[in-house]
């Protein structure tokens, strides 16, 4: 079943460390929610967090931009650097991190407003435009990018609600990267579509890939494998495997991680 | 294939009840249902009812409230009389009383009288000017003094008849009924009618009403709600200015910004609590802190509005609260996962999405100071006052009523008319209160957006 997806053609080409996190502890209360996890995810890489549900991944996922900060029981330990920069320093201001740390949730989000308005959102705020002229540029290219501009580039006035689920989606992925982030974190960013909304994004994540540094939650172990180089097995709360995505589908080093892909757990 | 072996017993085919057949287990079922649908509807019938006679009775007695009866008649302003120096100046045109401007209306009166031939038969002088109301020359004399240049002149005056006379073509008063009355008699009451007959006597609507000022316990036919208004529109507008950026503040800190620990929890407990304080009590605290220690005068729109504040806060910030909490997580995720700082997801995300649930709340809590009594007597608002507060801000320190007071006002006095002015206010205090529900409904659905 792994065979026909071309595993094998996957190079990783990009050796830059773009995010390197140490000895990550997460708590949320009592309870220890990730522990001890390293792991040096690469710039223009995708990389897939996979595992059961309530193993972390999301948790983890929400530390490398600092959404977790709004739940107030969570507790981050350990260091995560982005280029070098521990992003839980305190001199870091989170707003400024989001802007260069990107995300898109799992069920699509639109803002209640036109289209044009939740693309040019994040511009805005961060003032990264000068004049309309510019900030109208950055709109088409973000939904270029997202692949959504030739769909919605009549009705930029319409409200971003009005689209189907996977325009909605897409939309979301061109509102994120408006700000022209270096890293995109998607949690789950398929759970919500359907297949031809689901082939539409994943063929968009790995066009994302030439611009960013692309870390993927999924559920799908076929979607990582499909859109992944890079993927990382997590089970309660500990990283078990990480490695090239060929490798932990095919020569899992864990027997953890092949109970998992092969089904007899999670 | 066999069949799996099981111990429990399954009942043969040919015991099984026909479908067609309703058993007596469903029956009971049905019942229930058909019962508790014929509360719901009783229930709903009944609040329906209890609505249907408040409205009428309320309907039936002060719709009359909104016409007058008037005398239309032509005064001719003798300068001899109301200005014998000649040289109009105000300070002597102003010693001239209303009595004087009675006998001008007295022989107005007579000469329209004559005019139409109608003779009043065993009424003595005294009793044909009694049916002019008292409040009329007083407002000639207002008309004089606003223009002196009318003197020597005829003008056309609309004069006010007697209560009695007013009621008598509202029904109110009868010839049987005038007859045990000391203040009205049953040949006034006919002539009264014989004047109605020529035209002389008109009901026109009642702009005075909406408009005038508080009368005299004996000119209910003069009580109008100008004042009361004016009182309550000072009111609504302090409360609306302090009540909600103080309670949509509080509200955004308590939801959003406060950690929650045993002080915010108290808080919280405390809020619930002031929405459930009897009214009285917030009036017994605005004349202890605002007129008592603050030395604000009483009577005045400004403690009112104050008072009305406190008692409306609590509702304003539990409804906004509730608008908050149902704006979805996901827009606030969204929000700050494009790198919006807390203040900017608020403003820009939540508050727009919260704003319907926010107004909804404003508006019933401005409805409900709106027909507040109680804390207002409190605090000297139960005064009689026949002077308009003037304009803002001063006048927010000037004495004033309030709408709901004035009918207690009404209430309390002795006149039969007096009910119907009572009922009147009430229409005209029911007509503001379903002005702004409705306004409510509107911008709800302004607002409203789906997402």
């Amino acid at each position: 079943m792994m065979n026909d997806m071309r595993l094998t053609e996957r190079v990783v080409d990009a050796t830059k460390i773009k995010i390197s996190a140490k000895d990550v502890q997460v708590y949320y209360g009592a309870s220890h929610a990730i522990k001890d996890v390293n792991i040096e995810i690469l710039d223009k890489t995708v990389t897939a967090f996979i595992g059961p549900s309530g193993c972390g991944k999301s948790t983890f996922l929400r530390c490398l931009n600092r959404m977790n900060d709004t739940i107030p029981i969570c507790r981050v330990e350990g260091k995560i650097l982005l280029d070098s920069e521990d992003i839980y320093d305190r001199k870091v201001d989170p707003v400024q991190l989001r802007a260069r740390v990107g995300m898109v949730f799992q069920k699509p989000n639109p803002f209640p407003k036109s289209i044009y308005d939740n693309v040019s959102y994040g511009p805005k705020i961060h003032g990264l435009t000068r004049n309309k002229a510019e900030l109208d540029a950055v709109v088409e290219s973000s939904l270029r990018k997202a692949a959504l501009w030739n769909e919605v580039k009549d009705r930029l006035d319409a409200p971003g609600t009005g689209l189907s689920g996977g325009q909605q989606q897409r939309l979301c992925i061109a509102r994120a990267v408006a700000t022209s982030p270096e890293v995109l974190l998607m949690d789950e960013p398929c759970s919500a579509l359907d297949p031809i909304a689901t082939a539409q994004v994943e063929e968009l994540i790995d066009e994302l890939r030439t611009n960013f540094s692309v870390v993927i939650v999924t559920h799908s172990m076929q979607q990582a494998a499909r859109v992944s180089q890079k993927t990382a097995f997590f089970h309660l709360g500990n990283l078990v495997e990480y490695g090239d995505t060929a490798q932990i589908f095919t020569k899992p080093s864990d027997p953890r991680t092949e109970s998992y892909i092969t089904g007899r757990i999670g | 294939m066999t069949a799996p072996s099981t111990n429990i017993p399954v009942p043969a085919a040919d015991f099984r009840p026909s479908l067609y057949k309703t058993d007596s287990r469903t029956k009971r079922r049905n019942a229930a249902e058909t019962r508790f649908r014929a509360y719901g509807i009783a229930a709903v019938a009944f609040g329906v009812l209890a609505l249907v006679v408040l409205l009428t009775s309320v309907l039936s007695q002060g719709l009359s409230a909104f016409r007058q009866t008037t005398m239309v008649m032509q005064v001719e302003l003798d300068p001899a009389v109301l200005d014998k120096t000649g040289n109009r100046d105000p300070a002597e045109l102003g010693k001239v009383t209303t009595i004087t401007y009675g006998r001008l209306l007295d022989d107005a009166l007579n000469k329209e009288l004559a005019g139409k031939g109608l003779i009043p038969e065993g009424m003595s002088a005294r009793d044909v000017s009694a049916m002019i109301s008292k409040e009329a020359p007083a407002q000639l004399r207002k008309i004089v003094l606003a223009d002196p240049s009318k003197i020597g002149s005829t003008i056309s005056f609309d004069a006010w008849t007697g209560g009695r006379i007013d009621g008598f073509f509202k029904g109110r008063v009868t010839m049987e009924s005038a007859q045990l009355d000391s203040n009205v008699t049953p040949e006034q009451l006919q002539l009264a009618q014989a004047m109605r007959d020529a035209g002389l006597i008109t009901m026109p609507f009642n702009w005075a009403f909406i408009t005038g000022p508080d009368a005299s316990e004996v000119r209910p036919e003069a009580a109008g709600l100008g004042v009361a208004i004016l009182g309550s529109a000072y009111m609504m507008l302090i409360v609306l200015a302090l009540a909600l950026p103080i309670g949509v503040a509080a509200s955004i800190y308590l939801e959003e910004f406060a950690s929650k620990n045993w002080f915010t929890d108290l808080i919280e407990v405390n809020i619930a609590n002031l929405a459930a304080v009897p009214s009285i009590v917030f009036g017994i605290l605005g004349l202890a802190v605002f007129i008592n220690f603050a030395g604000m005068p009483q009577s005045s729109p400004l403690v009112g509005g104050l008072v009305l504040t406190l008692m409306t806060l609590p509702t304003i910030i539990i409804s906004t609260r509730a608008a908050l909490k149902a704006v979805p997580p996901s827009i606030k995720d969204a929000a700050l996962g494009v790198g919006a700082s807390k203040t900017q997801t608020i403003f820009h995300h939540v508050l727009p999405l919260a704003m319907p649930g926010i107004l909804t709340g404003t508006i019933i809590g401005l409805a409900q100071a709106l027909g507040e009594t109680a804390p207002l007597l409190l605090i000297g608002m139960v005064a009689f006052v026949r002077d308009y507060p003037g304009a803002p801000p001063e006048g927010f320190l000037d004495p004033a009523s309030a709408l709901p007071v004035q009918v207690y006002n009404f209430t309390q006095r002795a006149d039969p008319a007096f009910v119907e002015r009572a009922s009147g206010a009430i229409i005209v205090l029911l007509v503001f209160l379903l002005a702004m529900n409705i306004l409510a409904v509107i911008l709800r659905r302004k607002f409203e957006r789906r997402w």
